[in-house]
């Protein structure tokens, strides 16, 4: 069973057809890239599987481990394994990071049925993931992506996913707007997520962060639909010749 | 007396005839009789009176809902002194006062508040005293209440007026020169009708620090007025609100920069939810002459239903050609992408929705332990 699987996946946003059957199947332990152009309908599929509103799925299937995740709450997806590092990450002053993150490891933890960890326990876990991202220790008291910059926004929702340990994580353009500093402790980050036991969706526009993490698998997005997939040879390629020779 | 609205001029009648009451003999109402015997009391359409239906509040006036508690409660560290308002020793300390902080004997509903007066406190805290702990209004055994706070020179203290319940109360303030007061006031969510006043007159390099915290009740009005009075002093003034069910809140808050190089800074956040209703009028008056104020007013609001009511109004009168002023209002939905946000990191929508609530109220609340136990934030 796949870990992720979808199929002849339709989507529309206020009545406008986005993505116009996917297939998609990724297995436990892999990296999947999925590019390109502005558009295409990248993002779409990202924010779909997390549940997002206003996105309708008009047609087709998306299960992750075996159960179709299309009927659950945004949060049931989350507590089932499912993360999105967003493009665009929310600011939320006044409810700190600390807060934030206790409130979302402690109903993972019911969720699965257990006691929340203590603070004291959290608090040593929350550092360790805020020192691999490079965050100052003041990180935990700082308000969610308060006065963030771009960079910091991105490591945070590596943070997080993370501290989650999510089943599959779905990273939308996370490697936009970064430096090349920024970009390699996000790559770090991801490349210390990976393990036989998840799989990781790489929404991204461009190469430069398959360079220091490597996919298994590279797939062009184009008109909402997949219109290629190969290895990473093909992400070079596309870096070379753009999106056009596809003809979508 | 269901639905016909109480009159002013029926409950002026009423007042003027049984008298005044005969607690505090020393205070002077005789300006307070003119006032109603003149028929001033505002008529249901005031303006100041848009957003609160005042005959709802003469209602409660006429009819006495609150039940007193039987003692006077208030607690204060040893070197602040504490005397009964009707004690011949609060007499001196109005004295001592000086001039009123406000045109008390011109306002009809403070009238009303010395005509009917049944308890009160008159409080002075000596030149240069840092007391520890703070002063705690507890309860007055009163519907009708007066407070008097003389901060002298130089001395420091924290005013706390708990939740408690009464018809109006009225609390009048000086800080004296170089004198600090950081006074709370703590609303309950209420089913009574009730109105207070704030009168404050912070003198040269005085620091006056107001925290608010509220529920709303079934009629609340407060009336904030706060002078700038001496070079140098300072005015903060916060508060937080959140009201559930069809409660009500009214804040009509002024500050007055009498004197140059004053400055003040208001910053206020409001929930409404259900059927509520939550008002800030926040006035900054600079006068001729007050150069060198410094004034912000800053107020945010979420409307957290369809059929709630916000209203948000700075309002600036400014007579001084060098002054530094800025306001900025708001009223807004919860922000549903930050919901969305927390959603996809496991959280319940509820408590999503609790938490923004709550960051968003704490740009205005420094104790946090305080709201929690009024349960404004959860």
């Amino acid at each position: 069973m796949s870990l992720l699987r979808i199929e002849d996946l339709h989507v529309e946003v206020d009545g406008k057809p986005i993505l116009v059957g996917i297939d998609l199947a990724v297995e436990a332990g892999e990296v999947h890239a999925v590019m390109g152009p502005n558009g295409s309908g990248k993002s779409t599929l990202a924010n779909v599987l997390a549940g997002r509103p206003g996105y309708d799925v008009v047609r087709g299937s998306m299960t992750v481990d075996g159960e179709d995740v299309r009927t659950l709450s945004p949060e049931e997806r989350s507590l089932h394994g499912l993360f999105l590092a967003f493009q665009y990450p929310i600011e939320i002053p006044g409810v700190s990071n600390m807060e934030f993150l206790k409130a979302a490891v402690d109903a993972h933890a019911l969720g699965r049925g257990e006691e929340p960890p203590t603070a004291v326990d959290f608090v040593k876990r929350a550092r360790v993931a805020a020192t691999r991202l490079q965050f100052d220790p003041d990180f935990l008291k700082r308000g969610v992506n308060d006065g963030f910059s771009g960079g910091e926004k991105k490591r945070n929702e590596i943070l997080q996913m993370l501290i989650l340990e999510p089943r599959l994580a779905v990273l939308d353009e996370t490697d936009s707007g970064l430096d090349i500093d920024a970009l390699q402790v996000v790559a770090d980050g991801i490349n210390a997520f990976r393990a036989n036991s998840n799989a990781v969706v790489l929404v991204t526009h461009y190469q430069r962060l398959l360079n220091y993490v490597v996919p298994d698998h590279v797939h062009v997005l184009a008109d909402g639909r997949i219109v290629h997939s190969g290895d990473r040879r093909l992400a070079l390629e596309l870096e070379e010749r753009g999106y056009g020779w596809l003809g979508g | 007396m269901a639905g016909s609205a109480a009159d002013a001029a029926a409950l002026a009648e009423r007042i003027l005839a049984q008298g005044p009451s005969s607690y505090a003999p020393w205070l002077d109402r005789g300006p307070h009789l003119d006032l109603l015997e003149r028929r001033a009391l505002p008529e249901l359409r005031a303006e100041a009176w848009r957003h609160t239906n005042v005959a709802r509040w003469y209602e409660a006036v006429l009819h006495g809902t609150v039940t007193p508690v039987s003692s006077h409660r208030v607690e204060s560290p040893a070197e602040v002194e504490v005397v009964d308002f009707a004690d011949p020793r609060a007499a001196e300390l109005q004295q001592l006062r000086g001039e009123e902080t406000y045109r008390l004997s011109a306002q009809p509903i403070t009238a009303l508040n010395a005509l009917l007066l049944g308890a009160g406190a008159a409080i002075r805290v000596p030149a240069g005293s840092a007391a520890s702990d703070p002063i705690r209004i507890v309860d007055l055994p009163a519907a009708y209440q007066r407070i008097l706070v003389i901060i002298e020179p130089d001395a420091r203290v924290e005013l706390i007026e708990e939740p408690s319940t009464y018809t109006h109360r009225l609390v009048e303030v000086v800080v004296q020169p170089g004198g600090q007061l950081m006074h709370r006031r703590h609303q309950a969510a209420s089913s009574h009708r009730e109105c207070s006043l704030v009168a404050v007159r912070a003198e040269s390099g005085a620091h006056y620090e107001l925290s608010l915290l509220s529920l709303g009740s079934d009629l609340r009005r407060n009336d904030i007025v706060a002078s700038l009075a001496g070079v140098g002093a300072n005015v903060t003034l916060r508060g937080a609100w959140r009201l559930d069910e069809s409660r009500h809140l009214d804040n009509q808050v002024a500050v007055h920069h009498r004197v140059p190089g004053g400055t003040s800074r208001q910053t206020y956040r409001g929930v409404a939810a259900d059927r509520s209703r939550a008002v800030l009028n926040g006035r900054i008056e600079i006068a001729p002459g007050a150069q060198q104020s410094d004034a912000t007013l800053n107020t945010k609001n979420l409307l957290a239903s369809d059929a709630a009511e916000v209203y948000a109004k700075p309002e600036l009168e400014i007579y001084a050609n060098d002054v530094k002023c800025s306001h900025g209002a708001t009223v807004g939905a919860i922000d549903d992408d930050a919901v969305h946000y927390f959603r996809t990191r496991g959280i319940d929508e509820h408590t999503a929705r609790t938490l923004f609530v709550r960051g968003f109220l704490r740009e205005a609340i420094d104790d946090l332990d305080a709201a929690q136990m009024l349960g404004l934030i959860q």
